[in-house]
């Protein structure tokens, strides 16, 4: 059964300012022992996620929202096991698969051919498991005879188009998706959008950060808003997007 | 399913995560098996740096045969040393040194050049490690094809003792392993520490001998137990040239190899969950 716990997590994160990071900086403070408060007020914390705590079960699919710098995308990668969260737990099962930026892994240099199965590796999917869906692949992003060329001669519909047929040729058992809908050209997008709901479909639990409500509205069935790294609504997708134009006209 | 109310169980306890220790021994076991992904990502480095070349990788070996012909045939003389022996003690010494060397300093890369990739997806950190240390065992294979002709060449008769060289470099590719992770980390905690590394290997090949004989040192000759990067090559170079590694060598190299992993681990441990901060 695959799902989520999250009690009280935290996420912090540390700004190292361009001079902190460095070992002169850490020997001079070693050196002007008085100097510790100036010295910790040169390390900046950003605290992006704030006592969380959730729990997501089989068959949710979980819209996140939020204006920009909610905490949307933090959240994902805490769900993925990117991050380690500075405070609290997070208890997981199931297989985590994490489509946050459809272009990671994607090596320009290589062939189309080369990229499929390079992407699928950070999938953690096996290229002799990924060989088997090079032809559904090719036909969907029509790479046609492109497929042998490398990547940076492709035009960039077309590299969007590999990028999103090789990360939903897998259907994951829990499925962590930052938007990325709207990189893709209009012609494309009602296919894209397609496979996407299929893709979605497929899996056991779906987190989704998006900004569009048609999307929220059309594929899950609870929502989470976010603000400030808080949680402001647990619940229906109604009552989020309610509540996310109530904060949108507050501020 | 859908729920409306307030989170169910949010009262419930969790089940003990796992500890740092058992988490990091997990990523290294994991990243570990997981060898047909790092073997494939290090295949790929090669060949897309030597994308659309005719000799590919081979560059590598001429670029290392140049170099031992340059500095064979001028120093043999310098150091009065006959020329064929020498070609085959700088040979090997080169081959040596370049794998270690440069398992250090791509070793400062090893976290930072996968940024990207452990921003946005969740891996074992050990599976980038091993990625780098494949690398630099595929760039070795392609240095060694010069080994056995030099041998060949000028006819060393070599014992059974040679075949040492098998866990030789099974213990050089663990120390790959540590070492990659210890400046790994260290570079991307502190953006310094790569240059810092950089500067040390480029001294270090000067005072390790690499191409001078150890000999040479005189009654300082001793002292060289102190520097473990000559103890790596000796334990090499020292049975392929027909003779004993000096007695201390495998001593010092077993030595650095429990300690580097065991500081390196303890380290991997405490500081394994911040590398995506960090980066």
């Amino acid at each position: 059964m695959a799902s989520f716990r999250l009690r009280n997590v935290s996420v912090e994160f540390p700004i190292y300012q361009a001079t902190y990071r460095s070992l002169k900086k850490l020997v001079l403070a070693f050196s002007l022992q008085g100097d510790r408060a100036r010295e910790d007020s040169d390390r900046i914390h950003v605290q992006a996620l704030t006592d969380l705590t959730l729990d997501m079960e089989e068959g949710d699919r979980v819209g996140l929202i939020g204006p920009n710098g909610a905490g949307k995308t933090t959240l994902l990668k805490v769900l993925a096991g990117i991050y380690a969260p500075t405070g609290g737990q997070v208890h997981s099962s199931g297989k985590i698969s994490s489509l946050l930026d459809v272009k990671v892994g994607l090596n320009p240099e290589a062939t189309g051919r080369e990229n499929i199965i390079l992407r699928g590796m950070y999938m953690d999917v096996h290229p002799r498991e990924m060989r088997a869906h090079v032809d559904e692949i090719v036909a969907f992003a029509g790479l046609g005879p492109h497929l042998d060329m490398p990547v940076r001669t492709y035009s960039a519909g077309m590299a969007i188009r590999l990028a999103i047929a090789v990360s939903t040729c897998i259907r994951p058992e829990v499925l962590i998706m930052d938007e990325w809908l709207s990189a893709v050209d209009e012609r494309f997008l009602e296919r894209a959008h397609r496979r996407l709901g299929d893709f979605i479909g497929g899996s056991n639990i779906v987190v989704l950060a998006t900004h569009s409500m048609t999307l929220l509205r059309e594929w899950c069935n609870r929502a989470i808003l976010l603000d400030q790294g808080r949680v402001v609504v647990n619940g229906s997708v109604d009552e989020a997007i309610d509540a996310y134009h109530a904060l949108s006209t507050a501020q | 399913m859908l729920d409306q109310q307030a989170p169910r169980s949010a009262d419930l306890e969790l089940p003990p995560s796992p500890s740092p220790t058992a988490a990091a021994w997990a990523d290294l076991v994991e990243g570990t098996a997981r060898s047909w992904m790092w073997s494939s990502m290090a295949m790929q480095d090669i060949k897309l740096r030597y994308r659309g070349s005719v000799l590919g990788p081979f560059w590598l070996t001429i670029s290392m045969v140049v170099m031992i012909v340059a500095i064979g045939l001028i120093y043999a003389r310098l150091f009065n040393q006959e020329t064929g022996r020498y070609l085959l003690f700088l040979t090997i010494g080169l081959v040596i040194w370049q794998f270690v060397s440069s398992l250090i300093t791509d070793g400062c890369q090893t976290f930072l050049s996968a940024q990207h990739v452990i921003s946005q997806v969740c891996l074992p950190f050990s599976v980038h490690v091993w990625r780098i240390v494949c690398r630099n065992l595929i760039v070795l294979a392609h240095n060694a094809v010069i080994v056995p002709f030099v041998l060949v060449i000028f006819g060393v008769s070599i014992g059974w003792n040679v075949l040492t060289i098998i866990p030789a470099l099974a213990i050089l590719t663990i120390n790959g392993v540590w070492v990659s992770i210890l400046v790994g980390m260290l570079s991307a905690r502190y953006r310094d520490v790569p240059p810092i590394v950089m500067n040390f290997v480029q001294v270090a090949f000067f005072i390790t001998p690499v191409f001078w004989p150890p000999e040479a040192l005189g009654h300082w000759t001793p002292y060289l137990v102190l520097n473990p990067l000559f103890a790596a090559i000796d334990v090499v170079r020292a049975p392929l040239l027909g003779a004993a590694p000096l007695p201390y060598s495998w001593s010092v190299l077993l030595v650095v190899t429990v300690l580097g992993c065991a500081g390196t681990f303890a380290l991997f441990v405490k500081f394994r969950s911040r590398i995506a901060y960090w980066v």
